[in-house]
């Protein structure tokens, strides 16, 4: 066999050429491993000076641990590949990343691609995830066939503070994995990302139920009739969680939380009780609203009524 | 002794054969100047002024029979009555079979064609089968099986009958029972005995003036026409000298090309029962009139036009082209060429006629409230000129949208025209027929067979000037949020290939299905295949991502042939770098062991020295 660390360095530089050729498509394919493994990211979609800024914040991994990484990630012990994602992903440090998109861009068996998806996610969560290559092959992954993998690279891409990112999980809303469109739900609301209320909103319509929290995180106080207006068509378990989470939130007037914990009641099934419940349980004990007592009075009255 | 023998053989043979012309029935049969004198006595009829339908009625009020003037479209008459055997109409009768007392005889009715009242009937004796009969205005002609002891004992015979008085004129003995039912034209009744024989018959006297001998195809029919008297079963013979033995090589034999899927029925077989009776057969077959030059025949306007249930086809007689196509909402229960154009009628009432060379509509009538079961036309000639047209007729139909609209019926009864409908659409010119076939490739309920035929429809069109509806059917893409499904990009991809480097305008789009996690792994393949076509060096970083990330995906290991596709493209429309690429691939050791094996073969075949460079320089 004559694989060497030669030659997928060889491929690395082609490969993340590919990847970083993909935001300016215009241009042929003349892909030179010296200038595509400096490849910038395109002119067209410029990155954020923010990012730069936090991963200048967090500490470098030496270069030696990063090549040990690399060593290990394209050898033939599975078990020591994903290892060494997880130790990359615990290093928290701004370039660990790199070896892990490496990695995914020159391609590797799924269970590594979960491994290495995962570690970035990690990365990402604690704001370490600001490699340019790491968005660019998180997007490609993104589209991969298998939905596993698609829901853990939406996750990581999720995590990147970059504007780039919402379109790819505004269209993943729409995928055809429940578990995935869930994933993209999930990191547009953490991002308070409302272009995606729409799409989510649709989603409930269909009785999605992966979608009505993240709905619930970025409704407006206008949509909330619009979600009550769906029961009798949509599983009540699916709207229960929308309008409960909705009423947990900290910036709903109480008002409103009155009218939405009264909708509540109105449905059927262990989903409205639970959602009452876990509405009376998110405020604080010594906290006295209406809508919590309301909350509470209807609980009780289900209770005797049984 | 054995020329003797052989001698005695021969003698025996012509004795045999001698004696067979001496007791044969049909010793006349064949006689081309026989037959051209018994034509020379028919003279057809002066053409009559009706335009009628008949119609079957049945429905909450129960089963009756009526009459309909086309001309001012109004009913004239409706009388109570069930009707079994078709409706024939001369002269001022109309004559049809109904229900009879016993179980096995029946009844022939005539009636008063003004009016409709009963004329009179007549009882089939207990041993009497109705072969079939017709009418004119001289007599109503039957003909009658009379049962045996056996079955080689049973008898045919003509009954012709007063039409107003149902008095005997004549009675005439078949030399079989195996019998088929007449038709009549001048002086001139023919009649169908065993299958390949035609008697004909002096029509006032009864008497026997030649015989044809069918020997190229059973004589299951005779027809009457104002044009002339036919024959045939396949195909058609004008009954003339020239066809007194039945050669398909008479230039008065006419066979219309016709694609696949139609019934190739010119006429009913006189023989089967179960065809004298309205029946599906009325909804499917052949339309035809003839164009007669002496003994040369040929299809009127070289026109055909098949009724299919809902459909009216009209096709080149000749090169089999669609010349136009007709969709009606219902079934039309009957339909017939009034030599201007072709008349039906449908079971829920509407009454239209479309003009046999164009499919124009000409007139349109309807009966409400009415369940109409069959009908009869006596509208020969019928030619009328559509209200409010200043040329008489509508618009021809829309051929494109016509068969589209076949394609896309929820009816599933015509698998068959569908795949014709699809194919006759890819061989329309301009882009309504390419859009139309992308239209029909996003229907949820295609079939696969029609999808596959749509899509071979598509590709054999190399229509380069509609590349951009192939890019636009490819911008679709399936969301959930949205409730849209995939476009097939399978078969898109291969209508893009076809294109060559015409269809290079799609690679955009062809690039964004190959990054899209629903594009199937056929697909995939089949979009790598087309960038080769169409040279879309444009999707090259698109094809190395593909390859990178799925090379070492062990769904691969079974089905490498999206992969390979896309390495073989990477190959051909890549550069140097991306052939280190593939070399690599080709040696990593994750990769899937088909594409590696692969890859080295296409490597080795396009660059023997590669490998050993690389692993040099390495």
């Amino acid at each position: 066999m004559l694989v060497n660390r030669a030659a997928t360095v060889i491929a690395l530089g082609l490969v993340l050429g590919a990847a970083a050729a993909r935001a300016a498509e215009t241009k042929p394919a003349d892909a030179k491993p010296s200038a595509t493994a400096d490849a910038k990211p395109s002119k067209a979609k410029p990155s954020k000076a923010k990012p730069a800024k936090d991963a200048a914040d967090k500490k470098a991994l030496p270069a030696a641990r990063l090549d040990a990484a690399r060593t290990a990630l394209a050898g033939e012990d599975d078990a020591a590949a994903i290892a060494a994602a997880q130790s990359l992903a615990g290093a928290a440090a701004a370039n660990a990343a790199e070896p892990l998109a490496e990695l995914l861009a020159v391609g590797t068996s799924p269970a590594r691609a979960e491994a290495a998806l995962d570690a970035l996610a990690k990365l990402g969560a604690g704001g370490a995830l600001t490699a340019p290559r790491a968005l660019e092959v998180l997007e490609l992954y993104c589209g991969h066939h298998a939905p596993e993998i698609r829901q853990r690279a939406i996750k990581a891409l999720g995590t990147i503070k970059d504007p780039r990112v919402v379109p790819t999980l505004l269209a993943r809303l729409g995928d055809v994995a429940p578990g995935v469109r869930a994933a993209a739900g999930e990191a547009l609301a953490a991002r308070h990302e409302r272009a995606g209320t729409p799409r989510l909103f649709a989603l409930v319509k269909r009785g999605d139920a992966g979608a009505a929290s993240p709905l619930a995180a970025l409704a407006t106080p206008d949509l909330i009739p619009q979600i009550a207006e769906l029961a009798g068509t949509v599983d009540d378990a699916v709207l229960a969680t929308a309008l409960g989470d909705y009423a947990q939130r900290s910036d709903v007037p109480d008002r409103l939380r009155l009218d939405v914990v009264r909708t509540i009641a109105k449905l059927s099934g262990a989903g409205a009780t639970t959602a009452l419940v876990e509405y009376v349980a998110s405020v604080p004990a010594k906290e006295d609203r209406p809508s919590k007592r309301e909350a509470q009075k209807l609980l009780d009255q289900q209770g005797s009524a049984q | 002794m054995n020329a003797t023998r052989a001698r005695l053989g021969l003698s025996l043979l012509a004795a045999a054969a001698l004696s067979a012309c001496a007791t044969s029935p049909y010793k006349r049969a064949g006689n081309a100047g026989e037959v051209a004198a018994a034509l020379a006595r028919s003279q057809p009829a002066a053409p009559s002024p009706r335009s009628l339908v008949f119609l079957v009625l049945g429905g909450s009020a129960g089963p009756r029979v009526a009459a309909y003037d086309l001309a001012t479209s109004r009913l004239v008459w409706t009388q109570k009555g069930e009707v079994t055997t078709r409706i024939e109409v001369g002269g001022d009768i109309v004559v049809h079979g109904a229900p009879g007392q016993t179980a096995s005889g029946g009844l022939i009715v005539a009636r008063d064609i003004g009016n409709g009242a009963v004329l009179w009937q007549h009882a089939l004796a207990e041993k009497e089968k109705l072969a079939g009969y017709d009418v004119d205005a001289h007599a109503v002609y039957v003909v009658i099986q009379t049962q045996g002891l056996t079955k080689r004992g049973t008898t045919g015979s003509v009954l012709a009958l007063d039409p107003r008085t149902k008095a005997v004129l004549w009675r005439h003995e078949l030399p079989t029972g195996h019998v088929a039912g007449p038709a009549v034209r001048g002086g001139l009744l023919a009649v169908p005995v065993d299958s390949q024989y035609v008697i004909l018959l002096d029509r006032a006297t009864g008497a026997e003036l030649a015989q044809v001998l069918s020997t190229a195809e059973a004589a299951t029919f005779v027809r009457a026409l104002p044009e002339g008297m036919f024959y045939g079963s396949r195909g058609v013979f004008l009954l003339s000298g020239a066809t007194a033995r039945g050669s398909r090589e008479s230039p008065g034999y006419l066979l219309a090309r016709l694609p696949p899927f139609v019934r190739p029925f010119y006429w009913y077989d006189l023989y089967r029962p179960e065809q004298a009776r309205y029946s599906a057969i009325d909804r499917n077959h052949i339309l035809w009139r003839v164009a007669v030059e002496g003994e040369r025949a040929r299809f009127r306007d070289e026109t055909v036009v098949v009724h299919d249930y809902r459909f009216l086809f009209g096709f080149d007689a000749t090169s089999g082209a669609l010349r136009w196509a007709y969709s009606h909402p219902s079934d039309a229960v009957a339909s017939t060429d009034t030599g201007s154009v072709i008349a039906f009628v449908s079971n829920d009432g509407d009454i239209g006629a479309l003009d046999r060379v164009t499919g124009a509509r000409r007139y349109q009538a309807r009966l409400s409230g009415e369940t109409v079961n069959a009908a009869t036309f006596d509208a020969d000639g019928f030619s009328p000129k559509l209200a409010g047209s200043e040329s008489g007729a509508g618009a021809a139909p829309d051929l494109v949208g016509t068969l589209g609209a076949i394609v896309a019926d929820p009816d599933r009864r015509f698998p068959d025209m569908k795949l014709f409908a699809i194919e006759e659409i890819g061989r329309q010119p301009g882009r309504d027929a390419t859009g139309k076939l992308l239209e029909i490739l996003g229907e949820r309920s295609l079939t696969p067979l029609a999808a596959q035929k749509t899509s071979e429809a598509l590709a054999g069109r190399k229509d380069t000037q509609s590349a951009d509806l192939l890019a636009a059917a490819l911008r679709r893409h399936a969301d959930y949020a949205d409730d849209r499904t995939a476009p097939p990009v399978d078969y898109l991809a291969r209508a893009v290939a076809a294109l060559g480097p015409g269809g290079r305008s799609v690679t955009p789009e062809l690039v964004a299905q190959l990054r899209l996690p629903e594009t199937p792994t056929p697909a995939a393949a089949q979009i790598a295949r087309a960038l080769v076509a169409t040279g879309g060096e444009e999707a090259v970083p698109a094809l190395r991502d593909y390859l990178t990330m799925y090379r070492a995906d062990p769904v691969h290991d079974a089905d490498p042939s999206a992969l390979i596709a896309v390495a073989e493209a990477l190959l051909k429309l890549g550069g140097p770098a991306d052939r280190r690429l593939l070399l690599f691939v080709a040696e990593e050791p994750h990769t899937v062991a088909p594409l590696r094996a692969h890859l080295v073969k296409a490597l080795g075949e396009t660059d023997p020295g590669a490998v050993t460079r690389t692993a040099t320089r390495d």
